[in-house]
């Protein structure tokens, strides 16, 4: 008999089920999918870092090296277990030819190198380390992505002819926030290349333990060790490599976790509609003496169903789904090994869903418990007993059309049924606004200066400083140069708490001219100031106000910490200061300049790298765009795949909740018509209840996107180092695109839902 | 005297194939302006099917209905909801009422319709109508804090709001006890003499007997015919007896 009652239930109310089911198995596909990215790419990113045998602390360096003291320092050490000095031979992207494509244009350090003997292996697309003969020539995944190059291709490399054999994962400069990119030859072909570009050091060094990291940081600074260059640790390493997958996982959960909520709306909906409808029937059952728990019964085992063919439908869906979000991991890090227990993982999530639904489906029915027989008999719909709000009558309106009004005064009179809907327009609204807001705010020109840069259009990096003098007077005397600064990075040593030393890397100019974002405080303005990264802040547990000890020119110094800014540049691990300084070695020096007119950047550029060809020269769009640029394609992909989710949403909730209210309202629809309304005035009413709450709706998610999405978008951006952070807002796209939009939805879904409205037979609906 | 509505041997037909049965079976009626009619017969005999055919709530399935002279099959759906609004007031015998709304604006919603300018007057002639029935004090009373015979007053009220030139009633004493029932229909009786023309399904000889046309139905067919003087408050156990033996002599 329950099964009869469940068929016909879900027979005579198809599209309301299907809706309810269609939610469910979005909620459990993106459950699922989420479930199964954490656990591949965890899996994927350890299995690639093992295999590789990332170093645990890296010292880049450039400049003269001392081999036999560091080969001492690493014996002495007691936490080191291995170490190697790796020469990288850095080369203008101008001097590397893939196939057709030169890399003249990229912002990265390309160079080659060497397979190393003791760890950090490069390793191929199987994950094997790779074994090169000469001739040939392993090339960055990355350069497979952007289909720069493919196996078999003929890569030129300052005149020297080789065959690229294949494509090498690194799991140090993999990611595109790495600076650098290695390339991979046979030593004899290194050997030929090395005087064509300039070696840097990768001192690196792995740890018995690498627990004993900060340890062993202090020992290599106080022991005055090379450090002409970015340090970076495993952790970082392991950051920088989970990133950009990291987002997108972070994103999916983010809209499984709205998706889940908007199928619970749902299902409260149209369970609220359903008790409202049936509270006389229920009233008899138990007059009756049917008990409580055979009701819910009925109402349970439906919604097990519905919920169990969502779920199955969503896991179906996930397994179909997962190859296309996983080609990324796959391709970066290879297969992983627990990728067998992903789909478990999935499945765990799926149950989740399920079971969270069941019991709240249980909590909802509680109503039934206070439903008086009595009174349901007599009354109907006892629940709602006073329905009309005072102060808004029909009487004392002059503002609306009666229609109008007795659209809001439904909305106003159901308060409890439309807030499920009205929850459900919000978490539209802000599934809609956020990506939106994020991709306009992370594309904008303004929001380099959340990740450490300045707002000027290109950069002459070198690092002779002494020829700094000559590159700005040039720029002194260009017409179209209207401002720039020169920025010097110096390492110093630092005092920390217990009395040892750790290095820290000072860029000393004027930091008003190109001012950046600070997350606290300001820049740093008198000698006795400096301003850190937030990386560098949080480890050394420093805030807005303490003071720093500097050793400057062989004297200690105390400097007041006058802001927090952050950094995506060298590991994140800086800091800005004004003082004069004369000592100290620069490790590189910066020329920033603004022109006067933007369209000049690119003729700027070549001239400059002409000029300066000991300089490298970059246009900071251009840096930007590809550091970042994966990043903003995939949040801009992500915005437009997350409007056409909300609109879809939004479609299917409204079609769901009008077709249920019709139903419900078959008698005052009746009642209506018999007194002389049209079709059309009934059709007016729900656009009036449908468009009132997607008003509120719009407001409130607005709102919500731009102070709640605001901080969850700062916690994506903060995975870069950069904090403090604020939507840059596109008004015509967020306040008038986006609620036209939703509007244009939701009017047109209220059209459809409510279509058959009219066709109510007058006479069936009001016979005795 | 001018014909208000003509029916002129209406079919209607409920049901497919085998279950198909006529429920009107040819019926012809005309009610002139101002004048009282009432329909007995018993249960299932088609009375409320003909009240909605001659509303033009229900479509016929052959023959023809016109109101003013109008064929209403000719009329579209929304010209069918202006006369309904304009011309027409209903009376049921549940009261047929938006529970969002209180007493007051439930009465004049359909006045409200597309006449928002005069909402003042619209409020001020549903206070006269309310004060005539008795239910002045009732105007911001939700639907469910009043008694049925109150409710079926201010169903009343409603119906008159346009003054219509007819008014429909299928039953609409039938909910109530007999006390309230003679003063609902002292109040029609009123309005008839104002010259309103009314049109009342009942079952109830006492009802009947206000009335001066009786129309007796039986499967769908009216099947007699009882002609009374219009109602002056006199000899009205006479008029009673006069309905009870038409209806024992056709057995009804
Ligand atoms: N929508 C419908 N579908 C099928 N049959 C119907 C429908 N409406 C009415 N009928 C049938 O038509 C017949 C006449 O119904 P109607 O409501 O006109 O009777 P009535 O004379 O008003 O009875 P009562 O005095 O009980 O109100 C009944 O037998 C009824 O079953
Ligand atoms: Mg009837």
């Amino acid at each position: 008999m329950f099964f009869r009652i469940i068929r016909n239930d879900v027979l005579k109310s198809k599209v309301i089920t299907l809706t309810t089911m269609i939610f469910v198995a979005a909620a459990s596909m993106l459950v699922s999918l989420a479930a199964i990215l954490v656990v591949n790419l965890s899996g994927a990113l350890d299995t690639l870092m093992t295999k590789a045998e990332t170093p645990h602390f890296m010292q880049m360096h450039s400049g003269d090296i001392d081999i036999a003291r560091l080969g001492a320092f690493a014996e002495q050490n007691p936490n080191v277990d291995e170490y190697q000095v790796v020469e990288f031979l850095g080369m203008d992207g101008a001097e590397i030819v893939l196939g057709n494509h030169s890399l003249a244009g990229s912002v990265q350090d390309n160079g080659f190198s060497i397979q190393n003997e003791k760890f950090d292996y490069l390793l191929d697309l199987n994950g094997n380390i790779i074994q090169v003969s000469d001739g040939e020539i392993y090339v960055p995944v990355a350069y497979m992505r952007d289909n720069t190059a493919k196996v078999g291709d003929k890569a030129v490399i300052s005149g020297e002819e080789f065959v690229v054999a294949g494509f090498l994962r690194d799991s140090t400069m993999n990611s595109s926030l790495s600076a650098s990119k290695r390339f991979l030859v046979s030593s004899n072909d290194f050997a030929e290349l090395k005087n064509l570009g300039s070696i840097e050091y990768l001192i690196e060094f792995r740890l018995k333990d690498f627990s004993a990291i900060g340890e062993f940081e202090t020992a290599y600074a106080s022991a005055g060790l090379e450090a002409n260059g970015p340090t970076v640790t495993y952790t970082l390493f392991k950051t920088m490599n989970a990133v950009s997958d990291g987002m997108m996982i972070a994103i999916i959960l983010l809209i499984s976790a709205l998706v889940v909520a908007v199928a619970f709306m749902c299902i409260r909906f149209t369970l609220l509609a359903k008790i409202e409808g049936d509270t006389r029937e229920i009233g008899v059952m138990k007059a009756i003496g049917m008990r409580i728990f055979d009701i819910k019964k009925i109402y349970l085992v439906k919604y097990a169903s519905i919920a169990a063919i969502g779920s199955i439908f969503g896991y179906i869906l996930s397994l179909m789904f997962q190859d296309v979000l996983l080609e990324n991991i796959r391709l970066y890090m290879g297969e992983s090994e627990n990728s067998s227990y992903a789909n478990v993982f999935g499945m765990i999530g799926i149950l989740l869903v399920f079971f969270a639904i069941i019991v709240y489906v249980n909590g909802v029915l509680g109503r039934f418990r206070r439903i008086s027989a009595a009174e349901a008999i007599r009354f109907g719909a006892s629940q709602e007993k006073k329905r009309s709000v005072k102060g808004f009558s029909l009487s004392s309106n002059r503002l609306f059309g009666t229609n109008i009004f007795l659209g809001i005064k439904d909305v106003l009179a159901r308060k409890k049924l439309y807030a499920t809907s009205l929850a459900v327009l919000v978490i539209s609204a802000f599934i809609m606004i956020v990506p939106q807001n994020l991709y306009n705010t992370i594309s904008s020109k303004n929001f380099i200066q959340y990740m450490g840069i300045g707002n000027y259009d290109l950069r002459i990096q070198t690092s002779e400083p002494n020829k700094a003098d000559e590159i700005a007077k040039t720029i002194e005397r260009d017409e179209d140069v209207v401002n720039y600064a020169v920025m010097t990075t110096k390492t110093f040593k630092v005092k920390s708490g217990n009395g040892s030393e750790e290095n820290i890397k000072v860029e000393l100019g004027d930091h008003t001219a190109f001012p950046i974002q600070y997350a606290e405080g300001r820049a740093p303005s008198r000698n006795d100031e400096i301003a850190l990264s937030t990386i560098n802040a949080d480890e050394m547990g420093k805030k807005v106000g303490d003071v720093l000890t500097l050793v400057i020119q062989g004297k200690e110094q105390n400097l007041a910490i006058t802001g927090i800014y952050s950094d995506v540049t060298n590991g994140g691990k800086t800091a800005k200061a004004v003082f004069a300084d004369h000592s100290a070695n620069a490790i590189w020096t910066i020329v920033c300049v603004a022109l006067s007119d933007e369209s000049l950047v690119a003729s700027k550029v070549s001239q400059y790298s002409s000029i300066f060809d000991f300089a490298k020269t970059s246009d900071i769009d251009e840096f930007v765009s590809q550091t970042l640029g994966s990043t903003i394609d995939s949040i801009e992909m992500v915005s437009y795949v997350s409007v056409a989710i909300a609109l879809l949403i939004m479609v299917l909730v409204t079609l769901l909740f009008m077709k249920l209210l019709v139903a419900k309202d078959r008698y005052s629809i009746a009642v209506m018509k018999v007194f002389g309304f049209t079709n059309s005035d009934i059709t007016t009413q729900y656009i009036v209840r449908s468009l009132f709450v997607l008003f509120i709706g719009i407001t409130l998610g607005t709102l919500l996107a731009n102070t709640f999405g605001e901080m969850l978008a700062g916690m994506v951006i903060s995975s870069f180092g950069a904090t403090a952070f604020h939507f840059e807002v596109n008004p015509l796209k967020a306040y008038l695109f986006s609620p036209l939009l939703m509007v244009c939805a939701v009017l047109i879904a209220t059209i459809i839902g409510t279509s058959r409205a009219g066709e109510i037979k007058i006479s069936e609906h009001i016979k005795e | 005297m001018n014909r208000i509505i003509i029916g002129d041997r209406i079919v209607k037909t409920f049901g497919e194939g085998d279950e198909q049965r006529n429920v009107l079976n040819g019926v012809s009626v005309e009610i002139n302006e101002g004048e009282f009619v009432s329909v007995m017969g018993p249960s299932g005999s088609g009375k409320s099917t003909l009240m909605y055919a001659l509303s033009g709530i229900d479509h016929v399935d052959d023959g023809k209905v016109l109101f003013n002279g109008k064929d209403l099959s000719t009329v579209t759906e929304s010209e069918l909801s202006d006369l309904r609004r304009t011309k027409m007031g209903f009376v049921f015998q549940q009261p047929t009422m938006l529970k969002n709304l209180n007493i007051l604006d439930n009465i004049i919603l359909p006045a409200m319709r597309s006449n928002r300018k005069n909402t003042a007057k619209i409020v001020a002639k549903a206070r006269t109508l309310m004060k005539r029935v008795g239910i002045a004090e009732l105007e911001t009373r939700d639907i469910t804090q009043v008694s049925g015979g109150q409710l079926q007053r201010a169903g009343i009220c409603r119906a008159l709001m346009s003054s219509p030139e007819i008014l429909f009633g299928d039953e609409p004493t039938g909910a109530l006890n007999s006390q309230s029932a003679n003063e609902i229909m002292d109040i029609f009786t009123e309005i008839n003499a104002e010259g309103t023309a009314m049109l009342l399904v009942t079952h109830d000889a006492k009802v009947a007997a206000r009335t001066e046309r009786i129309l007796f139905m039986r499967d769908g067919q009216i099947v007699n015919e009882l002609r009374l003087s219009k109602y002056d408050g006199l000899n009205f156990d006479q008029r009673i007896q006069k309905v009870a033996s038409k209806m024992l002599e056709i057995g009804i």
